[in-house]
């Protein structure tokens, strides 16, 4: 009996994750409305420079303003499409909504409103203090970027986002009227109005907003007269703009998919079951702890099946590689990373390289998440960040090279905490687990190597110089030559299997510096701006880093396997 | 040949190899954190194509967290480039064996060995300069933004200017400067490597009427620090106060300045010379005419989405005389030399090319080739089956 269940529960996980993953592919959330909101939020318009849906929009804009790609009202959850209609059309209402999350108590105070148990706050609620606000906000804006404190950053903040929702509701932010000519630019719903009152695209549009308006308030409309007029309008710019509509599609269904949302739950399943493992692994039930890696790799597999399709939209919807800033870059790391545990796991039977994968998908994801929090991830690029084949394959190359320095300095954290805290790293376990990690510096070395002379090839076709010595580039020699030392070291005998995953951990922050450090630094052509919670978690990641190394230094009596005591450092 | 490989011992060691990494990378470390503070060609000059370089403890600490006085000495990366040469090239003077198994690690170093040279290379010879260029104008010379010159012109001939050319290392020592090819002496009051201009409601009475004549004596210069690329601009603009004199004769003191166009008249025996202080000028047997320039934006936004600059060549020398489009990522490669869209003018009025001369731009390509290959060879053998201890 207990055999079966160890034999069908992989089944069974596996089928589970692809149930939940499949469904949430195939019926993305509907919105429950008599008004076609499907159709509205598909239509294309423009922002920050790129044709997206107004779905887009309206989950950007909301989660700037709240945090949130919904808004919780009093009568039931409202979507972020739903948010932005009413804002647009209905402004009575649409500024009693509490979309400002304010969090720093001065600020609060600022606008009267700390005696409130709430963190979100309507538009009328804060327009009493605006003047104060701006003023405030003009004093933090005079104040040199690094030397401002938080409460000045914060009201900075709020007055950025009293902008957004200012511009959004008078309609001068996305642009919405589409270009007369296919090759013009999209133009302002408030300046078409103006200027040539007449212009088909701007009226349509305006019957709609109207039709809407009339059938949600007292007016007296129907649904049904906004989706006739919402229809015709959707076919005007249909026939007008064929292959921006067909991608805005595919846009909103990927907002509504959040793939690296499933995803990352996955992961976390996975891990789950990962750590199960270890335990009955560790209580000596073979068979069980066999079972649950087996679910937890049926898990991770789905997941980064779901990662894939997530990359690849992006990629479809930008045209652009999948590495364009900060935000996509830990999403590819993690999915490096993946791919290399999965790897391993395969290798090594014992669940570490999945359990590895697990973390790394997770954490990038979340990583990715906070990253991704202030606004659209797919923003324009700098021209001099435009597509080029050099550029491409380079930051595919150098982030991979930042994914398996990661992957090695894990396998070596691994390495450290099962000998110090467990009884399983036996000799077998240890010498693999030490293999692997060679592996995976070796293969870091030579990736990380290619991608940044690639950048330099880039560097030379853009502006002549192979090498500029500029802040990123000078993280990617970091990470080329630590591997390089790791490798030397061990060549000349000068560090053992202990010397070898210390070194590797210290692997980590050096990444971690080239990847976010050199950012933050403000200097350089690669320096896409940051924040300041940021340098704190770094900070913080960091210094996780060395009392790993210091753990990893401890006398080999006070490990608790027996190996790692018969085989001095 | 026994006795050199003993003497070579030594510094062939992988102790040696594991000591020159952890320093490259600190000095990398600390000549990143050095661009908070300094400018990029600061840094590199002081410290990757140097010999030692003092390093301010002060960088590895924010100014607003502690004050931290005091430096330390570190070997430049000249030092460690060539120690790594050494080490590499003794290395395999000990121990070369040629094996099937060692292919890889020979051809990786190989290239390694090309790549330092290539950087060598650079850094000795490659020449890197600004052409600017409003719409309608023709060019034929590159301005060297990190120096400048004063140039004396007189255009007394019918046929020919007569230009005598001062170099900034004359200016910026205060002396006294003067030749048979002009007229006057020039006296140099005040030299500012980096200046900012004021108007005349602006400047502060002290910096007020130093220059009594001349185009600029409304205009004020201030020093300011070097430009260290944080704070926005990474060009330093100089300006100086100088004093024309005629013999015993005081002809009038002058500001002088990149920021001012406009050369200043200096009036001696009936001839007028113009003088004026510009970045150092290299003249070319080529020149290119600007017909357009274009800088697009993303639509509703201030991010750049191209610049370009359509320029027409010409060179006789070479029969060259066409209309080329340089934009982002493809720039115009022409008589050993290439030009990249680099920036603008103020208002679109004109673009701004970076002219770079490498005659080692192709080493990196053929070293990197080198060293992928001679990695890939040697993981790609030794990957899968070994732990790599060397025995």
């Amino acid at each position: 009996m207990m055999k079966k269940v160890q034999q069908i529960l992989p089944w069974i996980v596996l089928v589970f994750a692809l149930l939940y993953a499949g469904q949430k592919l195939v019926r993305p959330d509907q919105i429950d409305s008599d008004y076609n909101l499907d159709t509205f939020r598909r239509l294309p318009v423009s922002a920050s420079g790129r044709t997206k849906p107004l779905d887009t929009v309206a989950r950007n804009s909301l989660m700037n303003l709240s945090g949130r790609q919904s808004l919780k009202t009093d009568d039931g959850t409202m979507s972020a499409i739903e948010w932005y209609i009413e804002l647009i059309t209905n402004p009575e209402l649409s500024v009693q909504r509490r979309v400002f999350r304010i969090d720093h108590p001065d600020v609060l105070a600022l606008v009267g409103l700390d005696t409130e148990k709430r963190t979100r706050f309507s538009f009328a609620e804060l327009r009493a203090a605006g003047n104060e606000i701006n003023r405030q906000a003009g004093l933090a804006f005079d104040t040199k970027a690094k030397s401002r404190d938080p409460f000045q950053r914060a009201v900075l903040v709020l007055n950025q986002r009293m902008s957004l929702f200012s511009e959004l509701s008078q309609l001068q932010n996305p642009y919405l009227v589409p270009p007369l000519t296919s090759g013009d630019d999209w133009r302002s719903f408030v300046n078409v109005l103006n200027e040539s009152p007449s212009d088909p695209d701007a009226l349509a549009l305006l019957d709609v907003l109207q039709k809407y308006r009339s059938g949600t308030t007292e007016e007296g409309g129907t649904a049904d007269e906004f989706n006739a007029s919402l229809a015709s309008y959707a076919a005007l710019v249909d026939s007008e703009i064929e292959y921006d509509s067909r991608k805005s599609r595919y846009e909103v269904v990927f907002n509504q998919v959040q793939p690296f949302i499933i995803a990352s739950t996955l992961f976390l399943m996975a891990f789950l079951f990962g750590c199960f493992g270890m335990l009955s692994s560790q209580l000596t039930k073979k068979d069980w702890s066999k079972s649950l890696f087996n679910s937890m790799t049926s898990l991770i597999v789905i997941a980064f099946i779901v990662q894939t399709i997530g990359i690849a939209s992006r990629v479809y919807l930008q045209g652009r590689p999948p590495i364009t800033n900060l935000y996509s870059s830990a999403v590819f790391i993690g999915w490096f990373g993946v791919i290399i545990g999965l790897i391993i796991d395969r290798q090594m039977k014992l669940g570490l390289g999945g359990i590895m994968a697990s973390v790394i998908g997770f954490g990038t994801l979340v990583v990715a998440h906070n990253l991704g929090s202030s606004g659209d991830t797919m923003e324009m690029m700098q021209a001099v960040l435009d597509s080029n084949f050099w550029l491409t394959t380079h930051v595919v190359v150098v982030t991979i090279g930042y994914s398996a320095t990661f992957f090695a300095g894990f396998l070596a954290i691994a390495y450290v905490l099962l000998g110090v805290l467990t009884k399983t790293l036996d000799r077998e376990f240890g010498k693999s687990l030490i293999k692997m990690t060679y592996g995976v510096i070796c293969f870091a070395t030579v990736t990380s190597f290619v991608g940044t002379v690639l950048g330099g090839i880039w560097a030379d076709q853009s502006w002549g110089r192979f090498w500029g010595w500029d802040a990123k580039e000078n993280g990617a020699a970091l990470i080329v030559l630590w591997n390089l030392l790791i490798l030397h070291a061990r060549w000349g005998g000068m560090i053992r299997d202990r010397g070898l995953v210390i070194l590797a951990i210290f692997g980590n922050i050096i990444t971690a510096w080239s990847w976010f450090g050199t950012n933050m630094l403000g200097v350089g052509l690669h320096s896409y701006g940051f924040t300041n919670s940021a340098v704190f978690w770094l900070s913080i990641f960091m210094l996780s880093q060395i009392a790993l190394m210091g753990v990893g230094m401890l006398p080999m009596s006070l490990w608790r396997s027996k190996f790692a005591k018969s085989n001095p450092a | 040949m026994m006795k050199i490989r003993k003497l070579l011992k030594p510094v062939a060691s992988l102790r040696l190899t594991v000591v020159i990494f952890a320093l490259s990378i600190f000095l990398i470390f600390a000549g990143t954190l050095a661009q908070v503070h300094s400018g990029i060609w600061t840094v590199v000059d002081q410290y990757f194509r140097s010999i030692i370089v003092s390093i301010d403890l002060q960088i590895f600490v924010p100014k607003d967290v502690a004050t931290i006085p005091g430096a330390i000495w570190f070997p430049g990366g000249l030092t460690l480039g060539v120690a790594m040469l050494i080490n590499l090239v003794a290395a395999h003077t000990v121990r070369f064996k040629l094996r099937k198994k060692r292919i890889g690690i020979i051809l990786t170093h190989l290239g390694v060995i090309l790549l330092l040279v290539g950087e060598f290379v650079t850094g000795f010879a490659a020449k890197e300069g600004n052409m600017t260029i409003r719409e309608g104008e023709t060019v034929n010379f590159v301005e060297d933004i990190r120096s400048s010159e004063i140039s004396i012109v007189d255009q007394s001939d019918p046929v020919d200017d007569l230009v005598v050319v001062i170099p900034e290392r004359f200016i910026e020592t205060g002396e006294v400067i003067s030749n048979s090819l002009f007229p006057f002496r020039i006296e140099v009051t005040e030299w500012m490597a980096n200046s900012q201009m004021l108007g005349p409601m602006q400047a502060p009475e002290s910096r007020k009427g130093i220059a009594d004549s001349g185009v600029a004596s409304e205009l004020a210069a201030m020093p300011l620090p070097r430009a260290n690329g944080v704070d926005g601009s990474t060009v330093d603009a100089p300006s100086a106060y100088v004093t024309f004199f005629d013999g015993e004769t005081r002809l009038g003191s002058y500001l002088l300045s990149v920021y001012v166009d406009q050369p200043q008249r200096v009036e001696v025996d009936g001839r007028t010379y113009l003088v004026s202080l510009r970045f150092a000028r290299t003249y070319k047997p080529y020149s290119l005419h600007l017909i357009d320039f274009k800088h697009d934006l993303f639509t509703g936004t201030q991010m750049a989405r191209n610049y370009s600059s359509d320029v027409q060549l010409v060179d006789t020398t070479r029969n060259v005389d066409r209309e080329v489009l340089i934009y982002m990522n493809h720039p115009l490669r022409h008589a050993g030399e290439t030009f990249y869209q680099a920036s603008f003018l103020r208002g679109d009025a004109g673009t701004v090319l970076q002219v770079v001369k490498n005659p080692g731009w192709l080493i990196p390509y053929l070293s990197c080739s080198i060293v992928t290959l001679g990695m890939l060879i040697h993981f790609g053998m030794r990957l899968v089956p070994a732990t790599g201890r060397r025995s």
